[in-house]
């Protein structure tokens, strides 16, 4: 335990508040750890970086159409490509816009306000206008129920900004996994400083939303929006993904019947942080898309890591699942420290009395998360 | 050729009792080897049998202790020749599924090796004292196995089982011996005794007595206390054997000796077995929903469904009788897959506690594959169509109906209780999360997979294609079922006013009213 130079922490989690104050993660360093983020990260990035290409190609190419029934063909419409894909040897895209409703569902952030502007409803609008010019049935439907295709146009823009933020965690994740063979990345707290480095690199990348029609542009979110990275998209992300998530599609009618549903939104917790590992594998559990996606990009030596212990390969997607669990809590490191009001090793006791509160407040959302297991592991 | 099922089982059974220290970790597949001959042979003598023909098809006799009417006389017929096969194919799943760290394995496998003689010698035996000597042969190596190598209770299991079932053995032998002295016959063989004439009132009170000694091994309410605390205690193979194989010796023996010595007496006390089927099998089921262990409630199960017999033998229809022996061959295969698998569940989980277990049917960290067979295994055993246990329990039911209305819908409620106890079972030990303390399971290797996926291929295969399951045993059963009153029995002028005038006591059946 760290001997901090003023009072200590109430907090239930306060061995974690000291723990972050000293430097460290939330997950406990050690070499397993570090094999298990730094290798599940690898896969998470390779896999990260297909769906965003794929939530990008469906807000551009595939927007205002209804029957999309090739928007996980990402243009390429082949026969041997729709036999994979009913063969099932393809990508779990649907995880990917699972992610986005929830992301939508729960919104926050300045995406989420942008998308309820009159800017954002003009400019989708004239994208309707234009879409629909020859269609009188669409317009008269569009003039009837004037919220519908707007709508959908948000989604759309939630399907771009996720594209985008996942665009940028990629790129992030993969030269984690290059630094790490290269031996720069020694420990937990360095997974967690090249994420931060990373998020704070991107903090104020600009996330914009356009769609070209018949050779023309129309600027859905423009640059003028002013809508960053970091607090637009992935600070809603940790908040909607990693704590709250949205009750398994396979499950809701169980969790419904059992009142397991919070009547109040802020209070969901089905996020990453909250994932039973052990149900990974079950029909209609979407991490389980997830955890089956990254099983094709696994690393050699989390591989092999993975065949040492318990069953070996046999219960790979849960230990995935376990792994990228582990791997979360230390993203959501980075993004605490990064946001942090002050740096941790300020000297200036009322600096560290401030991050003390703004750690026990993030903390407090950590309750219930898995820390505690992920630690013990 | 018979007597190879039982010598060739005793002599590899010395054999790997005596094997030299160093190489008693080979007694396993030396007994794998032994076993797969057994099977061999039995398969070799299936080849020979014409399922148009009744009667015996092979047969070998010997003259023995001559004097005491007991002669080495052996023969299969309809009726034995699927309960060998049970026999000779269990004992070797029963070999297979045995442990690779047993403590003293030559005889363990020895022991295993003269149950499965004793079996088949008492399925083969057609003189009545020598079925009786396999019949308590077969006790001893089955005390042994439950009382070394079972559970933690197994010394009071073991002893129990022992005090019935040798209690079971002493009334059949007095109803053996009976015979002989009440008709003055001059060899225990069976066909002699089947031609000789008893009194009605001799004949029921040897049946009675008869009844009681099968009713325990098979075994029926109220004579069944033993077989679930032996059940529990006992291994997972010793439990495939007593629930498979050795349960059907006493229903085979109501068949064979029940109907087949004792056809007046019988007809008259049918109606009374048919209650006592009814009661049995909703005894049994009931029983089942209230067990807390796994095997208990597979083990009142088999009680149950055991009784499902008793209903056929007793309305002894053609049709029913058929089913009898269908019934006997299709609960071997499914108690047998059943035991097996809650054995997995009992080896890898450490507890058979149906209200400590859930979850068990998680894809990744559960028993999926496990799970998933006993599903089929107890939809099988409840009756669904497309498996051996639906062809089998319809026509048991079938057969019986005209014969016992009522008693076959009580049994019939009997087959929907099986749904509300396993499916209460299934329902709670494989749904629902996996707990943490369970989240750790070893995996289960594929060769603990094959005996109970060869099992559950067995038991679709047979309910796909019924014919393979009843036609073995068709025109031997129907042979059994046309015991004609008057020629096999006298029947005295008391007895007779039991009739009315002119009537037979096959044709009174004054049950119909019931």
């Amino acid at each position: 335990m760290v001997v901090t130079q003023f009072e200590p922490s109430q907090h239930r989690l306060a061995q974690d508040i000291y723990r972050l104050e000293a430097g460290e993660a939330l997950l406990k360093d050690s070499p397993s750890n570090l094999i298990e983020v730094v290798g599940i990260l690898k896969s998470y990035g390779v896999v990260l970086d297909t769906y965003a290409k794929n939530l990008i190609y469906i807000s551009q190419e595939q927007c205002l159409i209804f029957f999309n029934f090739f928007k996980y063909f990402n243009g390429e419409v082949t026969l041997n490509k729709l036999l994979r894909h009913w063969w099932h040897d393809r990508i779990n895209y649907e995880y990917a816009e699972y992610t986005m409703r929830a992301m939508m569902w729960h919104g926050g952030g300045g995406l989420d306000a942008y998308l309820d502007t009159p800017e954002f409803r003009e400019a989708a609008d004239q994208l309707i206008r234009a879409k629909f010019k020859f269609n009188p049935l669409m317009r008269a439907f569009h003039a009837v129920f004037d919220d519908f295709l707007p709508e959908h146009m948000r989604q759309m823009a939630y399907y771009k900004g996720l594209g985008e933020f996942w665009t940028i965690m990629s790129k992030i994740f993969l030269e984690l996994s290059d630094r790490y063979l290269n031996g720069e990345i020694k420990s937990i707290p360095d997974v967690v400083d090249h994420i931060q480095q990373g998020l704070v690199a991107d903090a104020n990348t600009p996330i914009t939303y356009s769609v070209e029609l018949n050779g023309e542009v129309y600027n859905l979110i423009p640059e003028s929006a002013g809508l960053k990275f970091l607090p637009d998209t992935a600070v809603p992300y940790v908040e909607s993904i990693f704590f709250r998530g949205a009750p398994f599609p396979g499950l809701v009618s169980f969790n419904a019947q059992a009142y397991q549903i919070p009547a109040q939104q802020e209070e969901f917790s089905y996020g990453a942080l909250h994932a039973d590992v052990v149900a990974t594998g079950t029909a209609g559990v979407p991490p389980t898309l997830l955890m089956q996606d990254m099983r094709h990009y696994l690393p050699d030596y989390l591989r092999q890591f993975y065949q040492q212990s318990g069953r070996g390969e046999g219960d790979l997607l849960v230990k995935i699942c376990n792994s990228f669990q582990k791997s979360m809590f230390c993203v959501t490191t980075a993004a605490v420290k990064g946001m942090a009001p002050h740096p941790f090793d300020t000297a200036n006791i009322e600096e560290k009395r401030e991050n003390r509160r703004y750690l026990e407040q993030w903390m407090d959302k950590m309750v219930n998360t898995r820390l505690q297991m992920a630690n013990s592991d | 050729m018979l007597s190879a099922l039982i010598w060739i089982p005793v002599i590899g059974g010395i054999i790997i009792g005596f094997l030299p220290n160093q190489l008693a970790e080979k007694s396993r597949s030396l007994a794998l080897v032994i076993g797969s001959i057994i099977l061999a042979f039995t398969l070799a003598i299936g080849l020979q049998f014409d399922p148009n023909q009744s009667g015996l098809f092979l047969s070998e006799s010997f003259s023995w202790l001559d004097q005491l009417g007991l002669t080495y006389y052996l023969g299969v017929d309809g009726l034995a020749l699927p309960l060998i096969f049970i026999n000779s194919f269990l004992t070797l799943i029963a070999i297979y599924t045995s442990s690779t760290k047993l403590a003293r394995p030559r005889f363990y496998y020895a022991l295993l090796l003269f149950l499965s003689a004793g079996t088949a010698g008492a399925f083969l035996a057609q003189n009545v004292l020598l079925f009786f000597l396999f019949y308590e042969v077969e006790l001893i190596p089955l005390y042994f196995l439950i009382a070394i190598w079972g559970g933690t209770n197994r010394g009071y299991a073991a002893t129990k089982f022992l005090l019935y079932t040798a209690i079971s053995g002493a009334l059949v032998l007095a109803s053996f011996l009976g015979i002989v002295w009440l008709t003055g016959a001059s060899s225990f063989d069976y066909d002699v005794l089947r031609s000789q004439v008893l009194p009605l009132s001799s004949q029921i009170i040897l049946l009675l007595i008869l009844l009681a000694g099968f009713a325990i091994k098979i075994p029926f309410f109220p004579f069944h206390t033993w077989l679930p605390d032996a059940h529990v205690e006992a291994s997972t193979p010793i439990s495939v054997l007593l629930a498979g194989v050795l349960l059907k010796l006493g229903t085979y023996g109501l068949l064979r000796f029940g109907i087949g010595l004792f056809p007046d007496a019988w007809n008259l006390l049918a109606p009374y077995l048919a209650i006592w089927a009814a009661v049995s099998a909703l005894f049994g089921a009931l029983a089942a929903i209230a067990q807390k262990d796994m095997k208990r409630v597979v083990a009142y199960s088999s009680i149950a469904h055991m009784a499902y017999i008793l209903l056929a033998a007793a309305a002894a229809t053609p049709l029913s009788l058929t089913a009898a022996v269908a019934q006997m061959i299709s609960h071997g295969l499914i108690s047998a897959l059943l035991f097996l698998l809650v054995g997995v569940v009992g080896k890898k989980t450490g507890t058979r506690d149906v209200d400590t277990l859930r979850g068990l049917l998680n894809p990744e960290r559960g028993l999926p594959i496990i799970g998933s067979l006993l599903i089929l295994g107890v939809m099988a055993s409840a009756g669904i169509p497309g498996m051996a246990g639906f062809i089998s329990e319809f026509i048991v039911f079938r057969g019986s109906f005209s014969v016992f209305p009522i008693a076959t819908l009580l049994c019939l409620v009997g087959t929907g209780l099986t749904a509300v106890y396993f499916l209460l079972m299934i329902n709670r030990v494989f749904f629902g999360r996996l707990p943490l303390a369970f989240s750790n399971l070893p995996a289960v290797p594929w060769s603990d997979h094959v005996p109970a996926i060869v099992l559950a291929i067995l038991i679709v295969t047979l309910g796909l294609q019924p014919n393979w399951l009843v036609r073995w045993s068709e025109t031997q059963t129907a042979s059994l079922s046309n015991f004609d009153t008057e020629t096999l029995a006298e029947v005295r002028p008391a007895s007779r006013s039991l009739l009315q005038p002119g009537q037979s006591i096959k044709e009174s059946q004054w049950w119909r009213s019931l």
